[in-house]
């Protein structure tokens, strides 16, 4: 598994720092977005169509002539709740069976793996799109089938973190010393598996909010007029003639966005070897030694 | 597209590494046995053994997709005839024609069991059958899938290669750059940086549109290579990553020294020892960001206007066309489970160890 | 393609008659003649430093093997016979540098070989086995395909033929159902099987030389008596050179003609096998001798040298082994030691070289 360093550590990264200060201009964003922009995000100028960045329009202007900074900041808040809602629905649906799965025995297991594993296996836009052609075209709707595809994720990941723990030695020795297990899993295991949850949910973030935006720039989920991150990079591409360098702008927030809470969840990790999850989803061939002592208790511990 | 990093395999199964020398040599010798027909029947009962993995999995995820039309509250009877003719007798004999009348799961057997023979049902509005419109789509993102999976090992591979081999230098300090920012632009954006690029500033190739290979292999080729560069470059980023840091480790093993002092040619070291065994992680990465490059499929079809299934897929949601929505769901995880079928496959194949690869 | 006795690729003929032979006692009979002055790998002065040259770990080695001789470095790890042996070999791990001298094999220098040069050296002329020898085979890949493709890629067999020729060497390192082996990876294979299979790899395109580093370290007793006689029928049968790298000098005494004795990166003694281990002139030889109860140190109780060897890249004024030296003297501290020829073949780097004979029997006693 992967080793964890303190969150002092983590701020002395440069790319830690950057992260956070825009990760924070985000959430001043998502709360004020609104009140914050300098012009009404759906007033149309007919008068002002295509305008590059200028002293008036900051970003410049769109087909309608609407502020594109404007409806940027205001587009803020809806992109990131719908991300927050899909991974929070993932985080309860995963976390919790995965700590759970370690505790309740090889048949609950076995389930929520082959569950898992079906999961795994329906693409999240194509799920998405089905769901609201089911549900009803809202983009709290499209959020929902986001969120569950996002809950193998964290399902895996806490299990495996939790089967980790939960087979360290001072478990056992507290287990053996009279304490319950569902003790033991709150003071001990939780806590250790925390960190390992905290990562995944930066980096869940950072699917989610290009969930959102990829599901708003198809449109789904939202109204025309309404402001969307996704939706005003759909409209700019309709344009691409008249103004080719729109599309950047937004485009730029979304993987500014994305990226500081990938590299967030990064900074995170301990990258010093190879020992990272990210780094490593398949087993490296390496030599094994015959000076080794056979680890048989190893084996059958977690066989 | 791949923001989401941590791949599904990784916490899989615990740390299963099995121990040093944990096969003794009495076990070896199994004398009844030839060994190389032995090599053959582990792999084909590896993969026996995934089939059988996989139905459960199949039928898991085609009953959620089934599910979602019962979910919706939608009469189709009702939208199929019309607000005037849809009396409710009317009603009642289309619903028992379609077999709405009959309980979800056994509905949901009979879909199944026509999905098997390749019928999907038909279209609710164009009485299309579902499995026809699929099939004359498919080749769309087929193209661009196989032609995305392709740039991604030929870039991804070389640019992890050489990485790995100047380690430390300007260019593996370069790709590291360059990964990761690629894995953070998802193929919307991509795409449409390489059309303001490629097509609307150095009118070079064309910026929308499908020609079929059949008409003409130079316009397929060029209608399919942005989308596919636009799908691949998050993949490529992640596979180059993934193959710097398991080449760099198995450049290190002992058994490149020895394959060295053997007097084996750099090149051939190099292909048929380090990369051989540092490729799994790098496959097992392909396997899984297919899912991810489907939807980047679908990104591209909007981007460059191409006649998809992610077309066919957001006209059927907006007009609630659930049989249609239900078809392709069923085609896509299908696609996805085959994908992985093959990577686990050549993972065992490569590999041929009792470690836990591609359960 | 300049070395000279070049030998056909047809003349490692395999003996399966003698696969099973039983190890016979005592020296082999072939000893080779001390009239063969021209050496096969030459050392020279070799300094190699460590850590990117923070740090001397070879201080000035040379030592010479002759064709069809089996040469025994022995020595505490850390004291560079793994070192050196792996600068012989063009293997240096990453960050070790040679900084002086030479090394020569049949009329190469190796500290100049071209890439190109030593893909041309290793295999055709100079094999190697080491400790641990499935960490040294390709795990993924089986050992018979390993072997094979050798034979392919060096001497251009067929793949058919490679594949007789594989099972005819496994059947020549005295492997068993060696059929059978050619299809099994190297985790299924024992530790023994695995050194065997290394021997038949290293040799299978005849080389003049093998370089066996801690080769019979890790096996069981029985197991390192079978390797070393396979080492020494080797040598009777094709003629082969053998630098022979051992922290056990009882393991070294049986097999060698001539034994080199390390000291944290210095040569202390070297001679004939048997000078060496009856005549000891070197304290830490004598000290090493009466731990490893070879020879008339044989001893009931067991021994431990006192104190710990120096750092590496310590610099010392004078002997490197004064500081745990039961006979050290103000004349071992105060300038570097000239190795001492005190007899035709044996050299000591000791100031009492002459009389130390006597003072390691009496620290014995």
């Amino acid at each position: 598994m992967k080793r964890l360093i303190g969150p002092q550590s983590v701020l002395r990264l440069p790319s830690a720092r950057i992260a956070i200060v825009v990760l924070l201009g985000i959430a001043v964003l998502t709360a004020f977005g609104s009140t914050l922009a300098p012009q009404n995000p759906l007033t149309i100028n007919a008068n002002a169509l295509f305008q590059g960045p200028g002293a008036h329009h900051l970003l410049g202007t769109d087909y309608l002539g609407r502020d594109v900074l404007s409806r940027l900041m205001a587009g803020t808040r809806l992109s990131v709740l719908t991300a927050l809602e899909a991974v929070g629905i993932g985080l309860v649906l995963g976390t919790g069976p995965g700590i759970a799965t370690v505790f309740l025995g090889r048949w609950f297991d076995f389930a929520a793996n082959r569950v898992t594993d079906a999961l795994m296996t329906l693409p999240y836009i194509f799920f998405a799109v089905a769901v609201t052609a089911a549900l009803g075209n809202g983009l709290v709707q499209a959020m929902v089938p986001v969120g569950i595809l996002l809950a193998p994720f964290f399902f895996r990941i806490t299990r495996a973190a939790t089967l980790e723990h939960a087979r360290a030695q001072y478990v056992e020795a507290a287990e053996l010393m009279g304490a319950s297990k569902l003790h033991v899993v709150r003071v001990h295991v939780l806590r250790k598996v925390l960190p390992t949850i905290a990562v995944t949910t930066a980096s869940m973030t950072a699917a989610a909010l290009l969930a959102v935006s990829f599901l708003t720039f198809l449109g789904i989920g939202v109204q025309p007029p309404a402001p969307t991150w996704g939706g005003v990079l759909s409209s700019d591409l309709d344009y691409l003639a008249q103004a080719p360098w729109a599309p950047f702008i937004p485009g730029a927030l979304i993987a500014v966005t994305v990226g500081a809470l990938n590299a967030l969840a990064d900074a995170f990790r301990d990258r010093r070897g190879a020992g990272t999850l990210a780094a490593q989803p398949g087993p490296i061939i390496r030599t094994h030694s015959t000076l080794e002592p056979a680890d048989d208790d190893r084996q059958s511990q977690v066989a | 597209m791949s923001v989401v990093s941590i791949p599904p395999s990784a916490g899989a199964t615990p740390p299963r590494r099995t121990p040093a020398g944990r096969i003794a040599p009495g076990r070896a010798g199994r004398p009844g046995t030839p060994p190389r027909r032995r090599r053959s029947r582990i792999v084909a009962a590896r993969l026996g053994g995934g089939l059988a993995v996989l139905v459960p999995i199949v039928l898991i995820s085609s009953f959620i997709t089934y599910s979602l039309g019962a979910l919706s509250n939608s009469d189709p009877a009702a939208t199929i005839l019309g607000q005037d003719a849809a009396t409710p007798a009317a009603v009642a004999r289309l619903n028992r024609t379609l077999g709405l009348n009959h309980p979800l799961i056994v509905q949901y057997w009979n879909w199944l069991t026509q999905a098997v023979h390749g019928n999907l049902g038909r279209s609710y509005f164009t009485q299309i059958p579902v499995a026809q419109s699929i099939a004359q789509r498919l080749p769309v993102d087929l193209s661009i899938a196989v032609l995305a999976v392709i740039l991604a090992a030929v870039i991804g591979g070389s640019a992890g290669t050489i990485a790995a081999i100047r380690r430390g230098g300007w260019f593996d300090r370069g790709v590291t750059v360059v990964c990761s920012a690629a894995s953070t632009l998802p193929a919307f954006v991509v795409g449409i940086i390489l059309v303001v690029l490629f097509a609307v500033t150095a009118h070079l190739l064309p910026a929308n549109g499908y020609v079929g290979p059949s008409t003409s292999i130079a316009q397929w080729l060029a209608h399919i290579i942005l989308p596919s560069l636009a799908l691949s470059l998050a993949v490529s980023a992640d596979i180059a990553r993934q193959l710097r840091t398991s080449l760099v480790e198995v450049l290190e093993q002992n058994y490149i020294v020895g394959a060295r002092v053997r007097g084996l040619p750099y090149r051939r070291i190099l292909v048929r020892h380090a990369l051989r065994n540092a490729a799994g992680p790098a496959l097992t990465i392909l396997g899984n960001d297919f899912p991810l490059m489907l939807a980047g499929a679908v990104a591209a079809e909007a981007v460059f206007s191409l006649p998809g299934l992610g077309q066919l897929l957001l006209q059927s949601a907006q007009t609630r066309d659930i049989p249609v929505v239900q078809g392709l769901l069923l085609v896509v995880s299908c696609f996805v489970i085959v994908v992985n079928l093959i990577v686990n496959t050549t993972l065992n194949w490569l590999y041929r160890s009792d470690d836990g690869i591609g359960t | 393609m300049t070395i000279d006795n070049l030998k056909s690729p047809d003349l490692a003929a395999p003996h399966p008659a003698t696969a099973d032979r039983p190890a016979t006692a005592g020296r082999p009979a072939t000893a080779p003649s001390a009239a063969s002055t021209t050496d096969l790998l030459r050392l020279d002065d070799l300094h190699i430093s460590v850590h990117h040259g923070a740090a001397t770990a070879v201080r000035g080695i040379s030592l010479g093997i002759r064709p069809g001789e089996i040469v025994g470095l022995v020595g505490e790890s850390g004291s560079g016979k793994t070192l050196t042996c792996r600068a012989a070999l063009g293997v240096l791990p990453d960050g070790c540098i040679i900084d002086r001298g030479s090394i020569t094999f049949a009329g190469r220098d190796l500290t100049t070989l071209s890439r190109r040069g030593w893909e041309d050296v290793h295999g055709s002329h100079m094999g190697a086995v080491f400790q641990d020898p499935a960490s040294y085979l390709n795990p993924s890949i089986t050992v018979g395909h390993q072997l094979a493709e050798v034979l392919r890629v060096k001497l251009g067999l067929s793949r058919r033929a490679a594949r007789q020729r594989s099972v005819e060497l496994f059947t020549a390192v005295g492997l068993h159902q060696p059929e059978h082996v050619f299809h099994q990876i190297p985790a299924e294979l024992s530790g023994g099987m695995l050194q065997r299979v290394m021997i038949a790899i290293a040799i299978s395109c005849d080389p003049e030389l093998l370089v066996a580093d801690e080769a019979t370290t890790a096996l069981d007793v029985t197991i390192q008596a079978e390797v070393i006689e396979l080492l020494r029928r080797l040598r009777a049968e094709r003629g082969l050179a053998v630098l022979f790298v051992s922290h056990d000098l009882a393991v070294v005494a049986e097999l060698c003609d001539r034994v080199v004795v390390f000291y944290a990166g210095e040569v202390v003694e070297s001679g004939p096998a048997a000078e060496i281990i009856e005549r000891p002139r070197h304290p830490y030889t004598q000290a090493l001798l009466r731990v490893a109860s070879v020879g008339d140190f044989r001893r009931r109780e067991l021994e431990v040298i006192s104190g710990q060897p120096p750092q590496v890249g310590e610099d010392i004024t004078g002997c490197r082994f004064a500081a745990r030296c039961p006979a050290a003297a103000d004349a071992c501290r105060s300038g570097p030691i000239a190795p001492v020829t005190v007899d035709a073949q044996h050299e000591v780097r000791c100031v009492r070289a002459q009389e130390a004979w006597a003072a390691g029997e009496l620290a014995a006693r």
